[in-house]
């Protein structure tokens, strides 16, 4: 496993896309970075003109803690199609390229093989949300220094002390993890069924972007069918910085991310070992 | 208008009026006793209970400097009221800045109190007018609302213990009108927004409590105290 494994990680390295995502963020948390240094304090005037026409507010509200925050829910809507770029392609491009049955000769069982395209995936996943976590944690940290954390809600206004935040961001990570796996084994699922690498990529795009879709209009008829999205339990780990914290409804949205996890897994693991492979 | 606003309180607000201690006098007696303070220094506890806001109790140091320097240090982030805790008391300061008019007895924290009305004789400044609710026996204000030009209406109870000689408060809790926090989705980025959530009041209020202790008075405190980002 450990070679296969090895194996994966080097195709994933030497493709060009595979570094699409980690410039993606660089620019993007660079941008958010820099426009906040310029006009950050009037963004914070006009959300907090309300409240200040009857309180002073006093404190540092513009800090490493709220950059990461606004960084963390700006970027993690466009991260699954990054990940996509790179697990849609993962069989399909083989099979596209004509690998593939060189790869099923080698004294592996299929099973393996495909954990290990998974494995693979998911360091590169991991390696994804460790670059955007240094950059906005520590450029937020390095340019706006440290404060308590304001929480930014279209109705309301959390204020967690700064000791209280950087295990929140860990956990929100963790989350964020744990949502682009969702996406990573959904695009692994549909490379499995395709023999060419920009179908599933493109379909898993499609489908992120759709559900989406459905998550953020407020229509009655949507409203049913959203708890069984699983982009809706995917922004789940803005409830890590929730006062006080619905453990409940975190731990049930991780669940239904891991069944689906699974689900995707199991289909992909289902079809792949038992593929004709023609090409 | 000032004129009749006068005249109506003292028509129609306070019966007893004529029978009752000059209200100036008793404005007076109330800020001499809390002159005696040249300044002070105390550890202070604020809870909030702000609509839309959710911000745990902070605690951190208070500053005091006759006549109206005033400073909170704390680590994080509070939300103050727009006026320092002796912003009634700098208003009374000087007894012919305002007209003060009795306007009858009320019981404020189980005490009688005497309620005074003190409108300001100069349009320009931020009071419009102040309601004082005042202890004649100890000389102390347990309660005033503030009319400002600005910030709406503020009212402001304080209750006293050991310090109560030099009308220093034991506890300030200030009730001030909030108007509804609301911003779009799209500025807050709130994709887990929901529009079944319940809908807030347009209009609310919000109280701010300060309980005070280890007062240290006159100690000559520097200037450089109260000055920002120190």
């Amino acid at each position: 496993m450990g070679t296969l494994l090895r194996i994966e990680l080097f195709k994933i390295a030497t493709k060009p896309r595979s570094y699409i995502g980690f410039a993606a963020i660089t620019v993007i948390v660079l941008l958010i970075e820099l426009a906040l240094w310029l006009d950050g304090r009037s963004y914070l005037e006009f959300i907090l003109q309300a409240l200040e026409q009857s309180f002073q507010v006093q404190g540092n509200l513009l800090n490493g803690n709220l950059v990461s925050f606004i960084i963390l829910q700006t970027l993690i809507v466009q991260m699954p199609l990054l990940v996509a770029l790179i697990a849609g392609d993962l069989v399909s491009g083989e099979a596209a390229s004509g690998t593939i049955r060189l790869l099923l000769t080698q004294p592996h069982s299929r099973a393996s093989i495909l954990w290990a395209k998974y494995f693979a995936t998911s360091i590169y996943v991991f390696l994804l949300i460790f670059w955007l976590g240094l950059l906005a944690l520590g450029g937020g940290f390095l340019l706006f220094g440290a404060g308590d954390l304001v929480v930014l809600k279209s109705d309301e206004l959390i204020i967690l002390k700064a000791a209280d935040t950087l295990w929140r961001f860990m956990a929100a990570f963790g989350i964020a993890f744990l949502s682009l796996s969702v996406v990573a084994t959904f695009s692994l699922m549909l490379s499995c069924y395709t023999d060419n690498s920009i179908g599933p990529i493109i379909a898993s795009m499609a489908v992120i972007i759709l559900f989406t879709i459905i998550g953020t209009l407020e229509v009655p008829l949507f409203d049913r069918i959203k708890p069984f999205l699983f982009t809706t339990h995917m922004i789940v780990w803005r409830s890590m910085f929730d006062q006080p914290l619905d453990w409940g409804a975190i731990l049930r949205s991780m669940w239904i991310l891991v069944f689906h996890i699974a689900l995707f897994l199991g289909v992909s693991f289902f079809h792949f070992t038992k593929k004709d492979i023609q090409n | 208008m000032k004129s009749f606003i006068v005249f109506a309180l003292m028509a129609f607000g306070a019966p007893g009026a004529f029978t009752q201690p000059a209200p100036k006098a008793l404005i007076h007696a109330v800020h001499q006793k809390f002159a005696q303070v040249k300044d002070y220094s105390a550890t202070v506890r604020m809870e909030f209970d702000i609509p839309s806001v959710r911000l745990t109790p902070v605690e951190g140091g208070v500053y005091f400097k006759q006549p109206d320097k005033f400073r909170i240090k704390t680590e994080g982030i509070i939300f103050l009221p727009k006026q320092n805790p002796y912003f009634t008391l700098q208003s009374i300061r000087d007894t012919n800045a305002y007209v003060a008019i009795f306007a009858g007895e009320e019981t404020v924290q189980s005490t009688k109190t005497q309620v005074v009305n003190v409108i300001p004789n100069d349009n320009a400044g931020e009071l419009i007018l102040a309601k004082l609710w005042i202890d004649p026996a100890r000389k102390l204000i347990l309660k005033s609302q503030l009319t400002t030009k600005t910030n709406g209406t503020l009212t402001v109870e304080q209750g006293y213990g050991r310090l109560q000689g030099s009308a220093l408060p034991d506890w300030i809790r200030f009730t001030i009108d909030v108007a509804r926090f609301k911003v779009p989705k799209s500025v807050a980025v709130d994709l887990s927004a929901s529009k079944n959530a319940p809908s807030l009041p347009a209009k609310g209020t919000g109280t701010i409590q300060l309980v005070f202790s280890n007062y240290k008075l006159n100690q000559n405190l520097s200037d450089a105290v109260f000055a920002q980002g120190k």
